[in-house]
């Protein structure tokens, strides 16, 4: 089921009364999400994803703008009508009921045509409940359960109607660092499985990378960018995404174009022959630099961090907008952290500039 | 929250507890206060047709009638003396119980009995307790006469017994078993509640105090009584609130009577007015003597907050 | 000073410290159990004087030296209570009350903190504020002008009277409404995703997770008809409606007379066992709902 947002816009009112001040949650999102794919809201908080996602589950009505899925307009159609299954952050299970109650439970609700027997009930809850690898919790209360059998039974729940689009709010926020990558891996499988539409929202952009078919950048109601993981890590559209994405975060430096040459400071670091005269924002990839004796840009070298494979190597740069600069090179590199500079040469494609006023992505050809 | 525009499904809900307090509550409040202000409002006389005019003439009346002040009297006598000693014993009691551990779900449960009785059927138990079944003034040889088990007690340690409630019984001796009864029916609530503060306190300042070797006695009164002060506060102005209500344990010892036999209605109190001035159709009267209850409990729990914003530490 | 020396010194005033410690907390502990001991048998002493005079015969009753055990156990006060107070009848009239007046206020506090916790509509604080106004009001404010209701609407001397004037208690619909603000907003966007009504979700997910405050009101309510004392004695005091309380005082009005006191005793200790036996079954609950509460019944 392809779900499409047709100028998607969310207004709150005011909470203070005094101003008429409203805040804009959404602002005029526009998408057409393919059938059958994991697609990830992506953003900092207060950026519009989970509103978005409510708005899609029909718990919040939009202000303006339609919700499709498929060909249905479902804008006006309330949440149990939508054929949705949606986890919360905090998994909402009922507390009072059994693992096999709660996951049951939106089955009871089916009314008319739709009503089921109790054993084709029971078959789809045992059905879900094997999908999700928790046959054996069945009998258990939530309170018995860790964070990760809940998250399972919280998406059993949602399953076991057999949802046309499924939304998950922070899957994973409610979990330790190693059950995280462990139920990334599991909710992908799931949705390979099924293969329903889902929609989850995340702040951590990489859980929404390392699982997403497609990612949304979004950030205060505005939607940055749209595009598979890689690519818009690649290709960021502007200086916010660029920052959003990756460990280690990018590096960003004030610098200027000058005569067809790219500045970093007083480091000349590229030729660049399109882009007019101006100052602009730079950002490198940390594995984009090289190291290389000769190379344009000289940093002040602090310290080495040892990764295994890779060290990164810790500096700093008096056009760095950051207070220090963060590279990733090949373990095999010897680095003398003591020597006054370390020099680097530049990968191409992992350079961005950006305008500096509105922090739009320039786009230059590389002689 | 879900956005709903169907806001008829919520007063739906709510329907039923509005009528109910609109006619039970709401009306009450409007005419109750109607009627004080009407001069000597009488519901017979208006079920007749008269006419009433408005005035203060209820509140003159209610106010220099003799046997009101004799109410209000006992009634602020009673809060005075029922509501610190209590209020003390059970701060006492409950720092005595938390700081020691075994039997404390016992003794706890023990306290908390008096909690759970009818105050009329236990204020009988303790007028037996206190009663003198046959002539007070008859002969010591009599074997049908027993003083009470309060005057044996009394005679054990070698004091005289006393007339405490019977026919011819002192002012004093009514007030004491009055005091002793209420203060032992308001215990159980105060200990719970004070009880429960102390829990909540945290046993890092015990393990401070213990640190610098400070004394029991200013553990008390230096840590606990100020950490504990909200639910002092609060357990002493709901005390003053219940002692200003205070009726039926006064009936409960002494019957519809409200006092012993030679001078029925000394015990009376605020609220026995009331309905005395009720059941004789007085409604101005009792509205009247009812606002002046309810503003004498709105001064008073005034003073209490105002005195423990200046002492409760939160 | 040597760093050693301290330690020595430090040890022996530590050994010192202990020995008084020690006994100055076996001191204090004795006096604290003595004086929760002594508290806790004043407590007691008016129930035991109650079940024991119950049992004795009115001679011994009457003995100028009292006697601390029956001479001869007496259970037919008991009967003879149960009939001459007519408790049969009082307590079914009671257990009626008690038992339709709890459902219906369960019912009606359980709708209203529902509105109030969940629901949307214009007015709702202030509503709510209003409320918890009327709290502050003495009830007998109340009682006056609902008597003059009662008796117009032709409600004397029948349950109704009994009933309906009390069904709405404000505090237990603040109590009711605090605890199901308690419950996660989610659970109720789950239900609504999953497709509950409003209704089923509060009968199905918010009462079963209310239980112990609704159980702490029944019982609080149960005791509150049980004990109640100045409204039926005002609206309906005939043989047929006459609720326990009043039944007792009633019956046993006369101190100065030729009172039957065992008899009477007895009596009490009938309305009495009740109360009783429903706080040593359910303790908790009556605990934890006056500590929030401090409404006597």
């Amino acid at each position: 089921m392809k779900i499409v947002l047709q100028n998607l816009t969310k207004i709150f009112p005011s909470r203070n009364k005094k101003s008429d001040e409203e805040v804009v949650a959404v602002n005029n999102f526009n998408f057409e999400i393919p059938d059958g794919k994991l697609i990830g809201l992506l953003g900092p908080s207060g950026c519009g994803k989970s509103t978005t996602l409510y708005m899609i589950s029909g718990l919040q009505k939009p202000s303006s703008g339609k919700i499709f899925f498929g060909n249905d307009d479902v804008t006006e159609l309330s949440t149990e009508n939508r054929g949705i299954g949606l986890v919360f952050q905090n998994y909402a299970l009922y507390p009072h009921l059994t693992v096999k109650q709660n996951i049951l439970f939106p089955l009871q609700n089916l009314k008319g045509k739709d009503k089921l027997d109790k054993n084709t009930m029971l078959d789809r809850a045992y059905e879900a409940a094997k999908l999700v690898q928790i046959e054996q919790l069945l009998d258990r209360k939530p309170s018995e359960l860790s964070g990760g059998q809940q998250q399972r039974v919280a998406i059993a729940r949602a399953l076991v109607k057999m949802p046309r689009v499924l939304l998950l709010d922070e899957p994973l926020s409610n979990l330790d660092a190693r059950l995280r990558l462990q139920t990334r891996e599991e909710i992908r499988r799931i949705q390979k499985e099924t293969g329903i539409t889902t929609v989850f929202v995340t702040h951590d952009q990489e859980e929404a990378m390392s699982i997403s078919d497609m990612i949304v950048v979004m950030k205060t109601g505005v939607v940055q960018q749209i595009g598979k993981p890689q690519d818009v890590y690649d290709d960021p559209a502007n200086l916010f995404v660029a920052k959003f994405l990756g460990t280690p975060p990018i590096n960003v430096f004030s610098g200027h174009v000058k005569g067809g040459t790219l500045f970093i400071g007083g480091d000349a670091v590229m030729d660049i022959q399109t882009v007019a005269d101006q100052e602009v924002v730079v950002g490198i990839r940390p594995e984009g630099f090289v190291l290389d004796e000769n190379g344009p840009l000289k940093c002040k070298p602090s310290n080495v961090e040892v990764m295994g494979r890779d060290v990164s190597i810790v500096s700093t740069h008096d056009a760095s907008l950051n207070p220090l600069v963060r590279s990733i090179v090949n373990a095999d590199n010897k680095i003398n952290i003591s020597s006054e500079y370390v020099r680097y040469a530049v990968k191409p494609h992992k350079i961005f500039i950006f305008n500096k006023e509105t922090e739009e992505r320039i786009y230059f050809e590389v002689k | 929250m879900v956005e709903s525009k169907q806001q008829w499904k919520a007063w739906l809900y709510l329907a039923p507890a509005i009528v109910l307090l609109l006619i039970f509550t709401v009306w009450p409040i409007i005419n109750t206060i109607h009627m004080a202000f009407l001069e000597n409002y009488n519901g017979l006389k208006a079920a007749g047709g008269a006419t009433f005019n408005f005035g203060f003439a209820n509140f003159q009346k209610v106010v220099s009638y003799r046997r009101f002040t004799q109410c209000m009297q006992n009634t602020m006598l009673l809060c005075v003396i029922t509501v610190p000693i209590s209020s003390i014993l059970a701060l006492l009691i409950a720092v005595a119980l938390h700081s020691i551990k075994r039997f404390q779900k016992v003794l706890q449960t023990i306290f908390f009995l008096p909690y759970v009785t009818n105050s009329i059927a236990i204020g009988m138990v303790f007028a037996a307790m206190f009663n003198i079944v046959g002539s007070f003034l008859g002969m010591e040889s009599e074997i049908l006469v027993t003083p009470g088990i309060v005057n044996n007690i009394i005679e054990f340690f070698g004091g005289t017994k006393v007339n405490w409630i019977n026919y011819g019984s002192t002012y004093t001796a009514n007030l004491f078993v009055m005091a002793v009864y209420i203060i032992w029916n308001a215990l159980p609530f105060k200990i719970l509640i004070l009880l429960g503060g102390l829990a909540s306190i945290n046993k890092q300042y015990y393990e401070a105090a213990k640190v610098d070797s400070t004394p029991h006695w200013r553990v008390l009164t230096r840590i606990t009584v100020p950490l504990l002060s909200p639910m002092l506060a609060y357990v002493i102005i709901t005390g003053f609130i219940a002692g200003f209500k205070e009726y039926t344990s006064i009936v409960g010892i002494f019957g519809e009577s409200m006092g012993p036999a030679n001078d029925a209605g000394r015990l009376n109190t605020m609220v026995g007015f009331i309905y005395d001035s009720l059941a004789n159709n007085n409604q101005g009267r009792a509205s009247a003597a009812a606002l002046i209850l309810f503003g004498v409990i709105l001064v008073v729990t005034l003073i209490n907050l105002w005195v423990s914003k200046k002492r409760v530490h939160y | 000073m040597s760093q050693n020396s301290m330690r020595v010194m430090r040890a022996k005033d530590m050994r010192k410290t202990t020995f008084y410690q020690r006994l100055g907390a076996i001191l204090g502990k004795t006096g604290v159990y003595a004086f929760l001991i002594l508290v806790a048998l004043i407590v007691l002493f008016p129930f035991y004087w109650m079940i024991l005079s119950s049992l004795k015969s009115l001679y011994e009753y009457k003995l100028s030296k009292p006697t601390f055990w029956p001479q001869q156990v007496l259970l037919s006060n008991y009967t003879e209570a149960f009939t001459a107070a007519n408790l049969g009848k009082l307590f079914l009239n009671t257990a009626y009350v008690g038992i339709v007046s709890t459902l219906l206020s369960l019912f009606i506090t359980i709708i209203t903190a529902f509105a109030f916790a969940r629901l949307q509509f214009k007015g709702k604080e202030l509503l709510f504020a209003a409320l918890l106004g009327t709290m502050m009001i003495p009830g007998e404010l109340f009682t006056i002008t609902n008597y003059m209701t009662v008796s117009y609407l032709g409600w004397m001397n029948t349950f109704t009277a009994l009933i309906v004037p009390f069904l709405v208690s404000v505090f237990y619909i603040y109590l009711l409404r605090q605890n199901f603000l308690q419950i996660p907003n989610e659970l109720y966007l789950a239900a609504k995703v999953d497709g509950t009504s409003d209704w089923k979700y509060l009968w199905k997910v918010m009462v079963p997770l209310a239980l112990p405050t609704l159980i702490s009101i029944t019982i609080l309510k149960m005791m509150g008809a049980w004990n109640s004392y100045i409204w039926p004695r005002l609206v309906a005091n005939d043989e047929a409606h006459r609720l326990v309380t009043n039944g007792l005082r009633d019956a046993f009005t006369d101190i100065s007379g030729d009172t039957n006191y065992p008899v009477q005793m007895a009596a009490v200790a009938l309305v009495s066992a009740p109360l009783f036996l429903v706080f040593v079954f359910l303790r908790k609950y009556i605990m934890a709902g006056v500590s929030r509460s401090g409404i006597k019944g």
